[in-house]
């Protein structure tokens, strides 16, 4: 346009020719420039917007002080090897002792793998004899089977400890409340391993998603499930068999029961206190309270019940009771068909959100009646809506035009550390003094109650309630 | 204003308009595409279905190839759009237009039987937007406006002059 205005005053008439330009022709050959300026500004607003978003849904952990820490790992099965993994990613921990009963396989890999990675660390068949030796301990690692939480959690706090103890806290709730008294009256750390609450995409969906921006509305409903294949006993190479004399003085009649402990009364909780714990506590956290009444329907309908005391499949109905109103939650274990995997799942009248720890798996999903998500894109909450993909449409009544289906937002933190990472991380932070337990004793010990009743539930055959002060230890 | 040719003002403010919405489209879709990290034609390719299917799905196994693919495809869109809307060599640019949606809409069709997984927002029989944006760019190949409402008339005074 402004080329127009330098042609002011030598506006003749246009020759015939058609080779000059006067003020009009320029102002009709530019008269559509301009729109690449309004293209310019909503490309540049279109930007900053994405930009802001993307950076909004970017957490950092720092690192913080990282003094060195001792630490011992008890139970070095399964999970104490994933546990010992993931330390060994974490800056500033030193394994000091390994104590694992089956010294000549588990205890032995164990050491192995940390003496390659320049760790000095002694090995241990009894943990008494490693908390007399070990003097120079920060913290221990707990990952023996259920029934020995509570015993070992116990003295290693009272040997001035602090103590990662994995789930489930304890097979029986008389265990899980020494547990309790015990932190309290040391005043040592007891962080329990349901990792999940460490998990940023969970702390995301909680604080973010469901606290801050309310997404989903009033919550009416939850469900979760852990669904598995048919899996095979767990069994040993023979060589490597324990004497029978060691199993028994610890507690196991058998090497397959020493294996197999999950499945026995006693030692374990069956898959619905095994998997269950986890997924559950997420209920408990979600709502922000324990529930009020909970029926169940379970039993070994698929394996031997002589080597599979606890249930192989239990479904359970909770109900929780929050400030908002009641929320009535189902979750099932299955053990003989993997259907879907594991997640949970909680529904408001605004919207859903579907979460797993499994592979950033997970969504949310606005309920086409609830006001616009846009602001929250725009502040990186969630991600942009990705149209879902039309299911077979044939047959069904459709729009004129639009397919109608729910956008999935994607949940916009993704976590690719080893899943215990942050939660074992969490832990060391507050034993150097810089941060707070996500998972201290008496959230662990309101899972348990809430887990293990179930069980109860199946055995009553009918709807059990918890007492509001049953959660609590005095 | 007084126009060169016998389009009526309103004719004209119609197809500048469509000219200008057309060119805008264009223009974001290249640099939407240029701005995400890594885009690649090759997924859209792979999905085809229709005849030539075959040529497009050997293209789109070809790393070289899909170098080139995606390069001409992403300026292709950014000079055509940039063309329509300043209305810069706009029978060229409706002419390339059409050549490049052609090639989408033989790669990716709706017809009849043909079932893909990448999702459309719409619901379409054998005639998509593809098509119609193609028709309309065909429109403004046969009524260019460039001369009377863009820079075309301000190239071909430059050209006259420089013939003269
Ligand atoms: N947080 C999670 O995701 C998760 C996952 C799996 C297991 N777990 C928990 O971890 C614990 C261990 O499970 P696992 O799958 O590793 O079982 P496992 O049977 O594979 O391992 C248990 C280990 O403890 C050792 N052990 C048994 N009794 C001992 C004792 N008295 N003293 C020292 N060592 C002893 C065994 O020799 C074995 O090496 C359980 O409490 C389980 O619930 C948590």
């Amino acid at each position: 346009m402004s080329k127009g205005k330098n042609d002011k005053g030598k506006s003749e008439k246009k020759p015939a020719d058609g080779t000059t330009m006067d003020r009009r022709d320029f102002l009709q050959g530019m008269a559509t420039v301009p729109v690449l300026g309004v293209f310019g500004a909503a490309l540049a607003g279109k930007i900053i917007t994405d930009k802001r978003s993307e950076s909004a849904a970017v957490r950092k952990t720092t690192a913080g002080d990282i003094s060195d820490l001792n630490i011992a790992l008890l139970g070095a099965g399964a999970e104490g090897q994933v546990l010992m993994n993931a330390c060994l990613k974490i800056p500033g921990i030193r394994f000091k002792a390994v104590c694992d009963i089956w010294t000549d396989y588990n205890q032995l890999r164990a050491v192995r793998i940390l003496q390659k990675y320049k760790h000095d660390v002694t090995g241990y068949e009894d943990y008494r004899e490693m908390l007399d030796k070990e003097k120079d301990l920060d913290a221990v690692l707990i990952a023996t089977p259920d029934f020995w939480h509570a015993e070992q959690t116990i003295a290693c706090l009272e040997a001035g400890l602090d103590v990662y103890c994995e789930k489930e806290m304890s097979n029986t709730l008389e265990g899980a409340a020494r547990m309790v008294e015990a932190a309290r009256r040391t005043g040592k750390l007891l962080q329990i391993g349901h990792q999940r609450r460490s998990n940023p995409r969970y702390i995301h969906c909680y604080e973010k998603l469901i606290k801050e921006a309310g997404l989903l509305g009033r919550i009416t409903s939850a469900n979760g499930q852990w669904n598995r294949s048919v899996q095979p006993d767990l069994g040993w190479p023979a060589r490597y068999a324990i004497d029978p004399a060691v199993l028994k003085k610890y507690g196991y009649a058998s090497m397959h029961q020493f294996r197999n402990w999950r499945w026995y009364r006693g030692l374990g909780g069956g898959p619905i206190v095994d998997l269950g714990s986890h997924q559950i506590d997420i209920f408990n956290w979600f709502l922000e309270t324990p529930p009020s009444a909970v029926m169940a329907s379970g039993g070994t309908d698929y394996y031997d019940r002589a080597t599979h005391e606890w249930y192989d499949t239990v479904l359970a109905l909770f109900e929780y009771e929050t400030d908002q109103g009641m929320v009535r939650a189902s979750y099932q274990t299955l053990t003989t068909n993997s259907s879907e995997g594991y997640f949970e799942n909680f529904l408001g009248d605004q919207g859903t959100l579907n979460i797993s720890e499994s592979a950033n798996r997970g969504g949310v999903y606005r309920e086409p009646s609830a006001p616009p998500w846009d602001q929250w894109v725009t502040q990186g909450l969630l991600s942009k809506p990705v149209p879902s993909l039309p299911v077979d449409t044939a047959g069904a009544v459709l729009d004129v035009r639009e397919t109608v289906s729910p956008d999935k937002h994607e949940i916009p933190v993704t976590f690719t550390d080893p899943y215990h990472q942050p939660h074992l991380e969490n832990f060391f932070n507050a034993v150097r003094g810089t941060g707070t337990l996500n998972c201290p004793p008496d959230i662990g010990y309101e899972t348990a109650v809430t887990v293990l009743k179930v069980n109860d539930a199946v055995e009553a055959a009918r709807r059990l309630r918890y007492g509001k002060d049953e959660f609590r230890i005095q | 204003m007084a126009l060169d040719t016998k389009y009526t003002n309103w004719q004209v403010a119609g197809l500048v308009a469509l000219r200008v919405l057309i060119g805008w489209h264009f223009l974001y879709e290249g640099i939407a595409k240029l701005m995400k990290p890594g885009w690649t034609a090759a997924g859209y390719l792979l999905q085809s279905k229709w005849l030539f299917s075959g040529l497009f799905h050997a293209m789109a196994a070809n790393e070289a190839v899909m170098d080139a693919v995606n390069f001409l495809n992403i300026w292709g869109l950014i000079f055509i759009g940039l063309g329509l809307i300043v209305g810069a060599f706009t029978r060229a640019a409706s002419l390339a237009g059409m050549a490049l949606i052609l090639l989408y809409y033989v790669c990716n069709p709706p017809l009849v039987g043909l079932y893909y997984t990448i999702p459309s927002e719409g619901n379409y029989l054998i005639v998509n937007k593809n098509i119609v944006e193609l028709a309309a760019l065909f429109v403004l190949f046969l009524f260019p406006t460039g001369k009377i409402l863009g820079m075309d008339r301000l190239i071909s005074r430059l050209l006259n002059r420089i013939r003269s």
